[in-house]
Order: C-alpha cells, then structure tokens, then sequence
C-alpha cells in the first residue's frame, strides 16, 4: 500500500489558493529555511510539539495510506464545489513523496477535486513529471533570486529551481510564484530588484507576497529549538507597499 | 455627527423628575372604573395608559414614540397604592404569554387605525346579542381609541412645540402632519407607515412588553416605500434617516427583533432595496436592541448575502443568518397553512413565528445533561437536588445500547415533568381573567372571531419553546462511553459513577482517557451520531405533548447564556466537564474541543434534522475580521452557502473583536478553538507566546 508521510492535514485553509481549501502538509524537507514557520515539517521523522498551554502535547507526522488522506480531504467536498476551491499538497517539500502524492492526486482527479501544490521547486524535474498531469495550479515558492544565498542560506540549488520554474511555465501550467518576505534577507532594495528581474526573466505573470510574521516561534519553543527570528518584528503596512511597488508594475501582486 | 447619533445622545441624558411608573397611569383609568367587569377594567387601564401621560418628543426626532412619557412625581402613598392595585390586578408575563410576539403590522397599515376601529365596530354589530363577545370587542374598541388619542396627543404636541428653542419647526411639523393623516385614514407615505408601527410598538412598551418583534419590516414596508421613491419624495439615503431615527429609539436591553429577506410560497427571494436600506440602518446605528435576522434561501442573491457578512463583520454580529428552507420544512411539520407558513419571522432572539396569527411566545430550557447522574445513581441528583427514575444497577447495563436505552427512560420522564410543569404555569392562571385587548387587535383574526388572542381569537393556538441544552456535553458524554466503557474496557460504568461522583478527583487518568475520546464538532460520524439521535428523540418526546389549546411544544437549540447557569447545578458528565462547569453552548460543540477547522465543525453541527427543531436552533462561530473583507469574504459567502445546503438551521457569526483576542489572552482555556489563520500556516492563538499574540492585536486593531 503507497504510505504517505503527512505532518498535518488543515481545513478551512484560506491563504492557500481559489476557494475554501483543505491542505495536508507532507512531512519532510530538503531546505532549511532559518525563518521557516512549520518547522515539525523540515525532519522525516515524527515530530512531537510540548506545549505549555491548555492544549497540551501534540504528535505530528503519521503514515496515512492514500484512502485515508483521501477519506479525510473529501469530508470537505461540498465546500470545494460551492467555493471554487480544492486540496493543497505543501509541506515541508511535497515533492520528495512526489510518487504518493502523485497516487492521492490521481484519486482527486477522479472525484473532481481540484489540485493546487505548494512547492520550492528544488527536486528533479521527474518529480513535476509524475505530477503535472493532476495539478491545476503550482503556488511556486522563490525566496531569493542570489544563488550564493540560496545555498548557503536555505541549503538549496537555485538553478534548479529556476529551471523546473522555466520548464512549468514553458509547459503552460498555472503558476502563482511567492515569494515570502523576510526582513534582513530578501527585503532591501538590491534583491527586492534581482527577484523582480530574475521573475521577469523566467516569464512569470502572478506573484503573491507573503510578508513575514512569527508566529511559527511558538513551534520552536514547542520543540526545544531556538528561533532565530524570534525577536523580528513584522513588516509594517508602509513598507509592504513600498514593497510591492516594486512588483506591481509587471506581474499580478497579492499579499497573502 | 448624524440625527441619530445626536438623537442617541440626548436619549443617554438623564431622565425627567420622579420615577418610571406605567403602573401609576395604568391606575389611574383602573382607579375609577373598579366595579366594571375584568375585560372593560383593564381596557380603561390601557386607555389612561395611552392618554394620560404627555408625550415626550426628541429634539432630534422625526419618527416619535418612546416611554419617556411614563417618568412621573407621585407621593409615595399614591405610588404605592397604584402599585398595590395594579399588582393585585395583575399581568401576563413571558411564562404566561405576554410578549414575544410579533404583531400583524401589514394588515395594521392596510386599514389604518381607523379602520381597525371600523373593524371593531362592524363585528359589534355581527355579533349584537352575544353578551360575551360584545365585551371583548368592547374593551378591545376601548383601548384602540386610548391609541387613537395618543397618536393625536403625540401631534398636538409637535404643533404646540413649534418655535420652541432649540427645535426644528421643520421636523416638527412633519411629525405633526404624519400624526394627522394617521388619525384620518390609512397612511400614504413611507414615514407615516413607520411612524405607525412604531406609535405601536410604543404602546406595546409603555403596557410593559418585551421582546416585541418589528417583524418584516421590509415586506410590509416596502409597497410605502416603492410608491414614495417613484413619485420621487423619498430617496434611499432619506429612508436610511428614518429607519436610524425609529431604531435608535430601542431600547439596548431589549431584543426587538427584525427580519429580513425570505421566500415567498413560489420560492422566490423577496429580498427587495428596503431590506439593504434596513441592514444598512441597524449597521449605521452600531448598538444592540435591533435583533436583526436574515432568511437565506438559495435564491438570495450574493448581493445581498455579502452585505449581511459585511454587517456582521464590523463586528456588530448582525444580521443572524436564518435557513429558510430548513425554517419552512420545520413550521409545515405542524399545519399552519401553506402561504401563512412563509410570512414567519422570528421573536425574541430566534424563535419562529408566524407573523400576526399566534399568541405570544414562551420558552424554557430543558437541561439534558443532569440526566446522566440519575442512571450513575439510582435515580437521584446529589449535585442538584432532584428526583429522576431509578434505571437499575450499573451493572446491569451491558451494552452501549442498554445504556441509551436507561438514558432515554430518564430523559422520556425529564420531558414529561418539564411539560406538567410547563402546563401547570401556563393553565394555572385564568385565561379569560387575563385578557390582552389591544395586544388581540394586532393579531388575527380576534376582531373577526370576537375573542381574547389567548382564548381562541388567534388564527392558530400557543406554542412553547423548549430550549434543549447541551448537545455537545450530551454526545462527547455518550462518545466518551462508548469508546472507554464499552470499546476499550478502560473502566466500568461502576468505575465511571464514581469518577463522576467524585468530580474525578483521584481519577485523573481516567478523565484524561474520557476526554482524548471524539468530541462533537470534528467532523467525526462516531460522536456526531450521537447529536442526531439527541435531537430525533427528544423532539419526538416533546411532539407528544401540547400547550392548553392545543399548540406544539417546539424545540430548540439555543439557550442564551443558560448553559453557564444550568452547568453549575449539574454533576459532572462522562465528557470530562467538571462539575459546575457550562454545559455546551447552544446548538454548538463545547468550547474549544472543535479542533479541526469551522468546516469541519459546521460538518458535525449539520449531521441532526433541524427541520425538528422547529423553535429554532443558534450556532454561534468566531472568525477573524480578515474573513469579512476582499476575497476571503466570497470563501466565507461560499462557507455560509455549503452549511445551509447541508441543513444548518441558523449562523450567528462574530469578528473575533480585539475584545475576544485579550479574554483569550486572559482566559486560555476558553478559547481553545480560536485559530489564527495565514498562508499556508494556522495554529491555535491560546498557543501562541505573549508577544506573538500581541502582533495578532496590533494587526486586529487596524482591522
């Protein structure tokens, strides 16, 4: 039976596409953003969040075979279809499950259920292969258009990711890139102007701002991590749209 | 700052001399009449009660009518005395069918109240020779000519105030005119149909009624406003400033409730411009009193549905959203005929009522939680004092069957307590000692019948309202039994009383096991089914009774606050709830134990038959202000939509307000449900650190 590894599945998920969502979070990740806001999702491994307040402990990442994910999603149907909306596979990095996440989104296929992925982009193009077939949108994440931070930062190939990027596009899928805004790291003016270039370049038409906020921090503590971006303060509504004047001009801009 | 506001401030200013005292002018028309026979002795005491005080107009008024009036200087004998006589006298209340009611304002502004009194007369005359009704009728007459006179008094006095400083000559003077032309016939305008409803609602609380609804408003309106702005003498902004001007004049402790929007008999959406210019008059006013409904049905336009969430999302909570599919297929259950079915609108906070044709409401709440200590107990309550039926030994139930099998013997014996008791207040009092005449001529058909409406001059009989709490303690209780009882044998049924006895202290694990069991709320078929069987039954148990002229006992899900009260007295339950702790609230599942998401939650709210509660059901949710604006307001439209697809009976939705955001700050535990929501990110805010949750305020604050 194909298992897949899944941290969480969220109802009612708003910000994550058309309509009203469901999203199952995969477990696992092959980046590592400092700033990430669902660190339980970066490890394979089962993750158990301590809690101090009321609601106690709580144990994510299971193995659920596709019938349950499935069984689980479609509770949600008739919300989907009055809604315009459907399922979104983020994570961690959906991608690397990019078999079983392919087997759940055939059966949504099967009962009409639309698709959209949320993905950073940096895996084989084998992986987009076995799933473009069953994907109605890519929410496409960029973080940086620096290949040295890319690296060195998230620990990825932003090559790659420019390139599956490129293919995507090329191929006539819709894709929503997003682009989260992280103070200290892609906010100043230099990279703010590199991402929008590199966007254009790769023949981008929609990008969603997703500003930074922390309230992951509790997750950190829950774990015994240290949040590096503990004490960052959220961006403020001036600069946001100073921000997005840089964008508005090329592409179709949302903050999320 | 607008008329109403200003209004609203000159209302706050401190009250005229002496003491509120209706009792004191009622005296008056009882003081000279007491040798007359019951009917005509209260008739005279509403007359004096109409024509004796002098009208209060506002400086800032275009529509009047308040009981300002009712402020009077007495010397404490006779206060006293009045007191003393009307109180021996005595009134109908809530229990008794006083209030709760919903008046028929169409046909009122059909004929005027002129022709009501030429109504009256003419039945009279019909039944000339029938001494009894020849009474009612009289006194019925009496009282509609008390209210003639008041609303020539009313303008009289906007004449006489003319010129007066700090007045408006000119507003004056259209309140004078709208008082004239009501006394002469039928009114023509927009104005003088609201300025009649109003006078009368005026007169429902200066007799000292509560919860009396405006019903309608945009139905039986709306041919007065369509003439007006087609003859070009109103506009919308300018039935905006009436409808402000009527509605901050209600009282904020009150719950008059107003409905708008529904079907017609063809299933056509009657939403029309006047049920906008109303939702925005109640959102301009910003204050309680004004209990706005709104029936949804699919074919409500998006329009007008999105406005309701905007309203609602200023976080005002206005409009509740009514199913008016789920309504209708309810009240048909009963009989009342097919076209009288879809002018229903709702009394009080959410109880149906067909408009205009049914004594007025009574409620009471029914406690379904106690009824667990009775089977744990051999039949009695320590916790609250009281007596069920002895079900057996503990250990003579084996099965999870047998279990609901004893639950329902306790509960079977629950309802047929509540409704002798119900009986015995509602019979107990003199029917034909206690007659409404002005009250009857508001409802139909007691003109034409020549009856009292609580002695068959209404169209149909009394119903009573029983309000069924906690159906999120009741299932997660079941739930919880069946998985730790009876599927993992963690513990027996004698094990479990004596937790309960105990309030589980010394218990601890075995709490910790009732409460990791399934909750209602969770979209979760193995607890929810317990929700649909709370519901199919006790509905079926109050179906087999009736009120004293044969009405139905309805029920509901909703209670107000009565789960806090009614959770103190109470054991604890098998769900984990401590003992004195609220039971569930209303139709919802207990606070913070929907842990899945709100469509999840509305999956388990809409599992029962709504259709049987024919009361009324509330579901009360939180949502963040962002959900009110932009896109994220069409998802919350497409929400609302799929609920009531699915059978939901009522949405009662708020922003969660910065108000909410600190009580959860302040109070975790409470709030264990309420989410914050980003992209691709959602955790539970009573999780979140201190300064975590302050960016959520600061950003709520903007909001």
């Amino acid at each position: 039976m194909m298992m897949l590894n899944v941290s969480h599945i969220q109802h009612f998920s708003v910000g994550d596409g058309d309509g009203i969502r469901t999203t199952v979070f995969f477990k696992g990740c092959n980046l590592h953003c400092p700033w990430c806001h669902n660190p339980e999702t970066i490890s394979q491994a089962p993750t158990t969040l301590h809690y101090k307040s009321p609601l106690g402990d709580e144990l994510r990442g299971r193995l659920l075979s596709v019938e349950e994910v499935l069984c689980e999603v479609l509770k949600d149907k008739e919300y989907y279809e009055e809604s315009g909306g459907g399922v979104t596979f983020s994570g961690g990095e959906v991608m690397l499950q990019a078999e079983g996440a392919q087997a759940l989104a055939k059966r949504l296929r099967e009962r009409g259920v639309s698709l959209a992925v949320d993905t950073a982009g940096c895996v084989p193009w084998h992986a987009f292969a076995l799933l473009n077939p069953y994907v109605d949108t890519y929410l496409y994440d960029l973080k940086t258009a620096s290949a040295r931070r890319y690296a060195t930062v998230i620990g990825g190939s932003l090559s790659l990711v420019l390139e599956n990027l490129r293919r995507l596009l090329t191929a006539g899928k819709q894709v929503r890139v997003r682009v989260p805004l992280i103070p200290g790291f892609n906010t100043d003016s230099r990279s703010l102007v590199a991402l929008r270039d590199c966007l254009r370049e790769v023949g981008a038409q929609t990008v969603d701002l997703l500003p930074f906020h922390r309230l992951g921090s509790g997750k950190y503590e829950a774990m015994g991590l240290a949040y590096p971006y503990r004490a960052v303060k959220p961006l403020g509504e001036a600069r946001l749209a100073h921000i997005k004047d840089y964008f508005s001009p090329y592409f179709t801009v949302k903050i999320e | 700052m607008t008329l109403s506001t200003s209004l609203r401030r000159e209302m706050e200013k401190a009250p005229p001399k002496g003491s509120y005292m209706p009792h004191y002018f009622r005296y008056l028309g009882y003081r000279d009449h007491l040798g007359e026979p019951i009917e005509q002795l209260r008739a005279e005491g509403i007359y004096a009660l109409f024509t004796e005080p002098v009208p209060h107009i506002y400086r800032h008024d275009l529509i009047v009518g308040n009981t300002r009036c009712l402020y009077t200087a007495q010397s404490p004998l006779v206060e006293q005395q009045a007191a003393s006589l009307v109180g021996r006298i005595g009134l109908r209340h809530f229990g008794t069918n006083a209030d709760h009611f919903a008046p028929h304002y169409q046909h009122v502004l059909e004929v005027g109240v002129p022709g009501l009194i030429g109504e009256l007369r003419q039945s009279l005359a019909r039944y000339a020779g029938d001494e009894g009704k020849c009474r009612t009728l009289q006194a019925m007459l009496l009282t509609v000519e008390g209210f003639f006179q008041m609303i020539r008094h009313y303008g009289e006095q906007a004449e006489a105030m003319k010129g007066r400083k700090r007045y408006d000559s000119e507003r004056l003077a259209f309140i004078a005119e709208n008082c004239r032309a009501l006394l002469a016939g039928p009114p023509k305008t927009f104005a003088q149909a609201l300025q009649l409803v109003w006078l009368s609602h005026t007169a429902f609380m200066m007799e000292g009624r509560y919860a009396m609804a405006l019903g309608r408003m945009d139905q039986y309106l709306y041919p007065f406003y369509a003439r007006d702005v087609a003859a070009g003498t109103l506009s919308r902004e300018g039935a905006i400033v009436l409808l402000e001007n009527t509605f901050a004049k209600i009282p904020t402790n009150d719950v008059v409730n107003i409905c708008i929007g529904g079907d017609d008999e063809q299933g056509t959406c009657q939403v029309n411009e006047l049920s906008f210019c109303i939702l925005q008059a109640v959102k301009n006013g910003n204050v309680p009193g004004p209990n706005l409904s709104a029936r949804i049905s699919p074919g409500t336009p998006d329009d007008f549905l999105r406005a309701c969430l905007q309203s609602i999302g200023t976080g005002l909570g206005y409009p509740a959203l009514m199913n008016d599919t789920v309504n209708i297929a309810a009240l048909r259950r009963y009989g009342y005929e097919e076209r009288d079915v879809y002018h229903y609108c709702m009394v009080g906070c959410i109880e149906n009522f067909i408009t205009g044709m049914q004594p007025p409401w009574s409620d009471g709440r029914f406690d379904a939680p106690r009824f667990f200590e009775y089977i744990f107990n051999r039949g009695v309550s320590e916790v609250s004092g009281t007596l069920g039926v002895d079900t057996g030994a503990l250990s003579g139930i084996t099965s999870m069957r047998a279990f609901l099998r004893c639950l329902e013997k306790q509960l079977s014996h629950g309802v047929a307590e509540y409704c002798a008791t119900f009986r015995a207040y509602n019979d107990g009092i003199n029917q034909a000692y206690y007659t409404e005449p002005f009250l009857s001529c508001f409802c139909y058909d007691c003109i034409g019948r020549g009856l009292d409406i609580n002695n068959g001059g209404s169209k149909y009989p009394s119903v009573h309202g029983a309000a069924l709490m906690g159906v999120g303690t009741m299932s997660d209780s079941l739930a919880a039994i069946e998985q730790v009882v009876f599927i993992d044998r963690a513990a027996t049924l004698t094990e479990l009383g004596e937790a309960l006895r105990c309030n589980f202290e010394g218990y601890e694990a075995l709490r910790a096991k009732l409460l990791a069991a399934p909750k209602y709320g969770n979209g979760d078929e193995f607890v929810d089914k317990y929700a649909v069987w709370f519901l199919d039954f006790l509905s079926s148990q109050f179906d087999q009774y009736k009120t004293r002229d044969g009405g139905g006992i309805y029920v509901a899900m909703a209670a107000n606050t009565s789960n806090i009260s009614a959770g103190k007295c109470i054991a604890a339950t098998p769900d984990g709830r401590l003992r004195g702790e609220p039971l569930s609230d209303a139709a919802s599942p207990t606070y913070g134990r929907d842990k899945n998401g709100i469509t999840q939650t509305l999956n388990s709210v809409t599992r029962p038959d709504y259709t049987k509660a024919a009361c009324g059901t509330v579901v009360n949710q939180k949502l963040s202000p962002a959900m009110f604006c932009g896109e994220k307001l069409d998802k919350l439209m497409a929400l609302v939509r799929t609920y009531f697809k699915k059978g939901g009976q009522e949405l009662q939705m708020n922003a969660t307000s910065r108000k909410v955001l600190l009580a959860a700050m302040a109070e975790p535990e409470k709030y264990g449900s309420l989410v914050v929501r980003v992209s691709g990110f959602s955790d539970y805010y009573v999780r979140l650190s201190r300064d975590v949750q302050l960016d959520i305020l600061n950003r709520t604050q903007h909001e």
